[in-house]
């Protein structure tokens, strides 16, 4: 075949347009086609596998290859989500700050949505995107792995076998971490349709697991790129260029599936009876009250004593222990003398024993009942307290609006109700440099 | 001889006039009047309390206290007109009674801020002379 020099403007256009108007015009990206249909435009069907696309498949003048329609546009659409929500996901981890933690659920909840509906459309969709298409035998995935190593690998028109592997191990892994996700989501968080099942030492556990998934999906999508580019080299093929336009380059000699169109209707019924209970069950669970939050009264001496100098500390933010030895000696409070009127001083310290770490399942509670051992009446100086302000930069603390760690609220708007929402964060502007701390 | 309505409404001026200052208010004049008390009984030779001595304590920097709470300025800066913050960051109201008009009317409050701050400040007890200085001095601001 003739080496094609660059796309030729109209079948860029036609090719954008396909991918973007929903397949309403399918491209000819064959110098053959090119010449057969002039203008480069023929109208298919809304979605729907052409059934005679597999005659339409032509070969060049070489007859060496030709250009199979092979990704549907749900399938299509289905992969670039896929790659978009992943990403998503991964950015909202690793690089955001915590604030962001929405988008990495929402993330989640596209991921979910998406792979219930490529398990539908695997049932119902057109030809190569049916699961059944690419199910191969182990047998048949270790011989493909095989000749791979030989750089010889057989051609396929669909997945070949170990890409096809490669897809069920991307689904199971990515069920495992929106699973985990949820269970962290409610764990720890006390958010979303598990935070009134999943105890916060379950959700810190399936962290862990969520953790190791992710690192996982990681290398398995560069497995996945890496398959993709060799691919290419070894067949003279993009199949990126395939999962944009459906078009895919094959040798002539390849026998092209008998064509199969999706059966739609059958695929939006099944899909919206599995949507409908999901989403009910999970809008169900979403209103069950949080787990180990209890409901608190806040205590009118504790609010006025205590936050006439400073944030008055969530009672859940200290064990009991540290808040009996607190107000035990409030004549040396810190370094300042914060001594109160016994009525008062009892009121107060019968608040904290009541609502202290013990009785909650929040995160802030319960990772920070763990106190410095050398220091264990200053929230600040616990050891989770600290590890997760270790990026918090000086001039944040320094701000006028903030001017001491232990000015929780000036950042965590939430901090009244104990709950420490990541996405409650809002950090000031940083004092300006040189202004002392 | 003055006719009635012109000493009525001189009188009425004059009590606009203190109202408008700030300083009268029958539970700070208690206060001030307690602590002038006392003041008497330590010292037979006081006269009254000075809104300049007042001012000086304010603005003074103590010893014996914290080393963080040197002066009454640490927190509540030396304008006494301006929001202060604690050391924790929490604001604090003016503690001029022209902005804050319920300051110094509380003797429980009053004796606990008291006791606390000069105890951070200065390491000891105020006296009842530097209490009374420190109201009137504050108390005209």
């Amino acid at each position: 075949m003739p080496r094609r020099g660059g796309w030729r403007l109209p079948s860029a256009i036609c090719q954008l347009a396909s991918f973007m108007v929903c397949d309403l015009c399918s491209c000819i990206v064959d110098d053959a086609d090119a010449g057969r249909a002039k203008g480069g435009f023929m109208m298919r069907r809304l979605l729907v596998g052409d059934p005679d696309r597999a005659a339409r498949a032509v070969t060049d003048a070489k007859d060496v290859s030709r250009s199979v329609w092979v990704w549907d546009l749900p399938t299509r659409l289905f992969h670039w989500f896929l790659v978009g929500a992943v990403l998503v996901a991964l950015i909202t981890e690793l690089i955001a700050p915590a604030w962001w933690l929405s988008w990495h659920v929402a993330a989640g909840y596209t991921i979910a949505a998406l792979l219930l509906f490529r398990l539908v459309w695997g049932l119902f969709g057109s030809g190569y995107s049916r699961l059944a298409s690419f199910s191969y035998r182990p047998r048949q995935v270790v011989d493909y792995l095989r000749q791979l190593l030989k750089l010889r690998p057989p051609h396929y028109i669909g997945h070949n076998p170990a890409g096809a592997a490669m897809i069920f191990a991307l689904f199971a892994v990515l069920t495992g971490l929106v699973v985990t996700g949820f269970i962290v989501q409610g764990g720890q968080e006390k958010q979303g349709p598990f935070a009134g099942v999943a105890g916060f030492a379950f959700g810190n556990n399936v962290r862990g697991i969520h953790n190791f998934l992710a690192y996982l999906l990681m290398a398995m999508v560069a497995a996945h790129v890496a398959g993709v580019l060799a691919d290419g080299r070894l067949h003279k093929s993009s199949i990126i260029r395939a999962m944009i336009t459906g078009w895919k380059r094959v040798p002539a000699h390849l026998s092209v599936q008998a064509s199969r169109p999706p059966r739609i209707l059958a695929a939006v019924v099944v899909l919206a009876a599995l949507f409908v209970p999901a989403v009910g069950a999970l809008i169900l669970l979403a209103r069950m009250p949080p787990l180990g939050v209890p409901a608190m009264i806040p205590d009118q001496v504790w609010a006025k004593e205590c936050g006439a100098c400073h944030y008055a500390f969530h009672p859940s933010l200290l064990p009991r222990a540290s808040w009996a030895a607190l107000m035990a000696d409030l004549h040396d409070h810190f370094g300042e003398d914060a001594s109160l009127p016994p009525a008062a001083a009892a009121e107060v310290a019968a608040f904290l024993q009541a609502y202290a770490a013990e009785g909650w399942d929040t995160k802030a509670a319960r990772l920070l009942s763990n106190v410095a051992p050398t220091d264990p009446l200053r929230i600040t100086a616990a050891p989770f307290w600290i590890r997760r302000h270790r990026r918090i930069a000086p001039a944040i603390f320094a701000a006028p609006t903030v001017k001491a760690k232990s000015n929780c609220v000036a950042c965590h708007r939430d901090a009244d109700s104990g709950r420490f929402d990541a996405q409650a964060i809002v950090l000031p502007d940083p004092a300006p440099s040189g202004a002392s701390p | 001889m003055r006719s009635l309505p012109s000493i009525l409404s001189l009188a009425l001026v004059a009590i606009a006039g203190v109202a408008v200052a700030g300083t009268v208010n029958p539970a700070r004049d208690a206060i001030l009047a307690s602590f002038a008390a006392t003041a008497k009984l330590v010292d037979p030779a006081f006269t009254g309390f000075s809104a300049e001595r007042g001012h000086a304590f304010w603005t003074a920097a103590h010893t014996g206290g914290k080393p963080d709470t040197p002066s009454c300025t640490s927190c509540h800066t030396p304008d006494p007109m301006a929001e202060g913050q604690t050391r924790a960051g929490k604001q604090i109201a003016p503690m001029a009674v022209s902005k804050t008009p319920d300051r110094f009317t509380d003797s429980a409050k009053v004796e606990k801020w008291f006791g606390r701050n000069c105890n951070s400040v200065l390491g000891r007890d105020c006296t009842a002379t530097e209490k009374g200085d420190v109201i009137t001095y504050l108390a005209g601001k």
